[in-house]
């Protein structure tokens, strides 16, 4: 019987594929939620449709079923990505969907009268986005991106299913190995949270 | 200012503006010479707002045509930049940059788009803060201000830009009374300076004191127009009376 010691040990050799995940996923989470969160607070008509069905499409699907077919599918194209690399896109992505909504919320909550002073100052459109807009919008939303953000380092336990080693992947071969799930999951659990 | 003389500061003619089947601006003509002083009243819903922020450039309008001294703005008002730098805009909500000082509010617009230092764009917002009584307050954010003060360095946030024309929107109906005083003070005071000023405001005694012409729309038309002293002592149409009287009793 492995001590709990040797099982946080154990799950712990896992955390760095945990962070790098994470890291890796908010490299794809934070570029999309801006950008297409911003595109579908300034376009219309057909541009909002295409923006909108991008987002919805990572939004809105399965994580587990977006891992398997750009980790399993992909490669019949041609296509070889890593495991590491599927895995923090498919997540990102995905988080980047929930944040996207996030930043377009609170870009259309700000009062019209704030663009209006800026334009009326002769500030270009852009400029009124990002001196103006974003700078508010983005502080206001600050609390929904950290709950975004603890999505997404939960939602990395799923890579476990394509062959990398992090924390829910060492618990699993712990588990088959000491017969002691209760133990071991609630470990992994517990990491999780600390983390 | 005298190679402008020419030309009147606003030539409004044959304004016509439609939101979707609601017909706001009827062929709407207005003139205001450089230098002069319009008070524009009338109930809410005439049009008033919507009349100077087609001036402004913040609304489009559907026909007529505007010129700003012999520039013409562009129903498209994105495409008339040059127009539009003529004319400071003061909010009725004053607007402010929240996440912005004073100062920064004042500045922004000088560094960015003029292209300013920061020790030559702060010294010209100085100077304004100064102007409207509130160099004190520069490096405390809008939410640290009174209403009244808020809506002063809305108004040297305006100036700064050096505009010919000020633009002001109903810019006391969001105060508490206690503080429309301080406000119409500086406005007074811009009045006295030579400013070309357009007001929106139901401050029928700043309009008596500082305005040499009141204009009186209703349902999107100019209804009559005259100086103060005939457009109180005498208006001619019975709607402006019936404005009127609920406006004084």
């Amino acid at each position: 019987m492995m001590s709990i010691f040797q099982i946080w040990l154990g799950i712990l050799q896992g955390l760095h594929v945990t962070a790098l995940v994470t890291l890796y996923g908010l490299l794809f989470a934070v570029p999309f939620a801006l950008l297409f969160g911003i595109a579908q607070h300034l376009t219309t008509g057909l541009a909002r449709f295409a923006v909108t069905a991008v987002i919805e499409f990572w939004r809105s699907s399965s994580v587990i079923i977006l891992l398997f077919v750009f980790y399993y599918a992909l490669p019949v194209f041609g296509i070889e990505l890593s495991a590491m690399t599927v895995g923090a896109m498919v997540i990102g992505l995905n988080i980047g969907g929930y944040a996207s909504q996030s930043v377009r919320a609170g870009l259309q909550a700000l009062d019209k009268g704030q663009s209006e002073a800026g334009s009326a100052l002769g500030l270009t459109r852009a400029q009124v986005l990002f001196m103006i807009e974003l700078p508010q919008a983005l502080t206001a939303m600050a609390p929904t991106f950290i709950n975004q953000l603890i999505q997404l380092v939960k939602g990395t336990a799923i890579v476990s299913l394509v062959t990398l080693t992090d924390m829910t992947f060492r618990a699993k071969e712990l588990a088959q190995i000491e017969y002691d799930p209760v133990a071991i999951y609630t470990s992994l659990l517990l990491a999780y949270f600390v983390v | 200012m005298q190679e402008h003389s020419l030309a009147p500061a606003i030539d409004i003619a044959a304004l016509n503006k439609w939101y979707g089947t609601f017909h706001v601006l009827k062929n709407v003509d207005l003139v205001v010479g450089t230098g002069s002083r319009i008070v524009i009243c009338g109930p809410s819903g005439s049009g008033k707002s919507s009349l100077i922020r087609c001036v402004n450039g913040l609304e489009k309008y559907e026909s007529g045509t505007i010129r700003l001294a012999d520039t013409p703005l562009e129903m498209d008002a994105a495409k008339s930049s040059a127009a539009r730098r003529q004319t400071g805009m003061v909010f009725q909500s004053f607007n402010l940059f929240p996440h912005l000082t004073v100062l920064a509010n004042c500045t922004l617009s000088l560094r960015r788009v003029q292209k300013k230092s920061r020790g030559a764009a702060s010294e010209i917002a100085m100077h304004f803060l100064e102007k409207v009584k509130i160099p004190e307050q520069a490096n405390k954010y809008p939410a640290e201000l009174s209403g009244g003060q808020q809506q002063r360095v809305a108004i040297a946030r305006a100036l700064c830009l050096n505009p010919r024309i000020m633009l002001f929107d109903e810019p006391t109906s969001a105060l508490d009374p206690e503080m429309v005083k301080e406000v119409l003070d500086v406005m007074t005071s811009l009045a006295r300076d030579g400013m070309t000023m357009v007001c929106v405001t139901h401050e029928m005694h700043f309009a008596r004191e500082v305005a040499d012409r009141i204009v009186f729309m209703d349902q999107g038309s100019i209804v009559e127009q005259s100086d103060p002293a005939s457009f109180f002592a005498a208006p001619t149409h019975a709607r402006t009376r019936a404005f009127l009287s609920n406006l004084l009793h």
